[in-house]
């Protein structure tokens, strides 16, 4: 039930920028899955060059909202799972980081991305329709968070 | 909740209703005890549901119902959305479109109850495995009632095969993908298939597990026979408490129970939590936690039944199968609060993807375009049809335990007697509220 925030947005930003700007496009995930027009959501890869680590939480052109950073190593998901609450409207930053290749899927916003080993991947959750929405990776089937559209 | 096990490329059940308020849970669980506390003071005090009990319906209405045109027309029905399924099933492509998951998973299981609590016990109108049985012996010219062996076993291979499809439905891996679908429709329909020409009718009248899923919730609907068979309308008390206690009723009463509340619990935090960071296989955890829940289930009634017994002075035999009819409008309650959003939603969503079996981008129905109405799972509607569902569910169950104690019990000692059952019926009312609440 508690809103899980054990990563603040500076720091969850920093970190996601940061490896990001690491890997580089390498790999870049394939951006919107089916890009329908309905999504409610986009998966984004930050480009390298637009910001540096050291940059304060973006203010003007960057998403609103809370981030979170969640690492999967083998079967452990840190920090634990949750349920965050997240207003209609309201966009979720996640950073997942996996140490093997899987695939995140973040059900009902109609996400679903590559995760390569080690690259921090970004995914925005935009709040649109009320209700309780799992988000997932596949190999193994870990629940890394639940999200409460409210 | 409705969090059936799902790939990346399917849908059913993406969304999940939000946790029930706290406000409401408190409502509930207040209710409970209320209506219990006035349950044992108020309620009559000579057994009073009595199995001729009802309003006859006009006798056109009586004549249609029981016509040969009327149950030919269910049957033609039944086959023709069974070879559709089976259309898709065999033909279709495996991907998010196809309709089969939402057929099995939310129009079999979900839809069926629903349906049959409001109209009574039609799958044995619209079971093709019926249909095919009577084909089958119609075309070998052998009568309907031909069977190889006396069926014996009442409700216990229900029981079994109703705890198979929770499993598959909560549990199994891949299980909306068309191989493993394959697999398990194909091999229902030839066990039960064999199993009806071995026992004959009796088999599918109480141990096919949609029949029993079908007439065990069917038996709360407004619409029943009465004794002399004729057409009635009457409470939903009178259909529990007119079932004849068969073996295996306890066990499937409390699978229809146990598996809903299993389905709630998975949800919990902490328990998915552990369970998927395991060194042991996942499946394995959510195995034993289904079966451990049905038996918790069943075990609690027989032991509350046994305390009742032994408080009434009674013999305990039989008692415990006497109390199970009511386990059903609990189960019911636990049923419409967990699934209402999954039918109303996914129900639709099923509907649309019906009108394209083989994956084509057909619209051979024309409902290809239905989409699901957004009001009917409005978060606070959706509450309180929890809240409320459960709590009748309760107040049913309660009265049933009720009627079903000043029966078997001498009358001095039928209000202590029934005790321990209320106990356990308030526990599984705020159980049922408080999964609701917490996950």
């Amino acid at each position: 039930m508690t809103p899980s925030r054990h990563v603040r947005y500076a720091v969850a930003t920093g970190l996601a920028l940061t490896v990001t700007a690491c890997v580089g496009g390498a790999g870049a995930p394939s951006a919107s899955s089916g890009g329908s027009a309905t999504s409610s959501s986009a998966v984004a890869t930050t480009p390298p060059s637009a910001k540096t680590p050291t940059t304060p939480p973006p203010a003007g052109d960057a998403p609103q909202g809370r981030s979170i950073a969640i690492a999967v190593k083998g079967k452990s998901v840190t920090p634990a799972p949750a349920t965050v609450d997240l207003k209609i409207g309201e966009t979720l930053t996640l950073v997942v980081t996996s140490d093997h290749d899987d695939e995140l899927h973040a059900h009902g916003f109609d996400v679903e991305t590559k995760l390569v080993a080690g690259a921090p991947t970004t995914v925005l959750l935009t709040g649109t329709q009320p209700g309780l929405y799992e988000v997932e990776t596949h190999e193994p089937p870990l629940r890394l968070l639940m999200v409460a559209v409210r | 909740m409705s969090a059936i096990a799902l790939l990346p490329a399917h849908g059913v059940g993406s969304r999940q209703d939000l946790p029930l308020p706290f406000g409401l849970l408190l409502t509930g669980a207040a209710l409970a005890l209320v209506i219990s506390f006035l349950a044992l003071g108020l309620l009559w005090k000579q057994p009073r549901l009595r199995p001729t009990d009802g309003r006859l319906l006009p006798p056109a209405l009586a004549l249609a119902l029981d016509s040969p045109a009327v149950r030919g027309a269910f049957g033609a029905l039944s086959l023709a959305l069974t070879a559709w399924t089976l259309l898709a099933l065999l033909g279709g492509k495996d991907d998010a479109n196809n309709p089969v998951p939402y057929v099995v998973y939310v129009w079999l299981w979900v839809g069926l109850a629903l349906l049959s609590m409001v109209f009574g016990p039609i799958w044995r109108v619209l079971n093709p495995i019926r249909w095919l049985h009577r084909g089958i012996l119609a075309a070998a010219r052998v009568s309907a009632d031909f069977s190889l062996a006396r069926y014996r076993a009442g409700y216990w291979p229900a029981a079994l095969g109703l705890f198979a499809f929770t499993w598959l439905e909560l549990i199994a891996p891949d299980n909306d993908t068309l191989p493993v679908l394959r697999v398990a429709v194909l091999g229902f329909i030839l066990i039960s298939l064999v199993l009806a020409l071995l026992f004959g009718r009796d088999y599918l009248d109480t141990g096919d597990p949609f029949e029993a899923w079908s007439g065990l919730f069917g038996t709360l609907s407004p619409l029943g026979r009465r004794e002399d068979r004729r057409w009635v309308l009457r409470t939903p008390l009178h259909g529990p408490n007119q079932l004849a206690s068969k073996p295996g009723l306890l066990a499937t009463a409390s699978v229809m129970l146990g598996g809903t509340a299993y389905d709630g619990f998975s949800g919990e935090t902490w328990w998915y939590t552990f369970v998927q960071s395991s060194a042991l296989p996942a499946r394995l955890w959510e195995t034993a936690a289904l079966l451990t829940i049905c038996l918790v289930v069943a075990g609690s009634l027989y032991a509350a039944a046994a305390l009742s017994a032994s408080l009434a002075h009674v013999p305990l035999r039989g008692v415990a199968t006497r109390f199970a009819p009511s386990l059903l409008p609990i189960a019911a309650g636990y049923l419409v609060a967990h699934y209402w959003s999954l039918w109303v939603f996914e129900g639709v969503n099923g509907l649309a993807r019906l009108s394209d079996p083989l994956g084509t981008g057909a619209n051979w129905l024309g409902t290809a375009g239905v989409k699901p109405s957004y009001a009917l799972i409005e978060p606070t509607l959706v509450a309180t049809i929890q809240m409320v569902s459960i709590v009748i569910g309760h107040l049913l169950g309660v009265v049933l335990a009720h009627e079903r104690a000043v029966t078997l019990f001498p009358r001095r000692v039928a209000v202590i007697g029934q005790i321990p059952l209320l106990v356990l019926m308030v526990f599984y009312t705020i159980g049922g509220l408080t999964l609701l609440f917490s996950h």
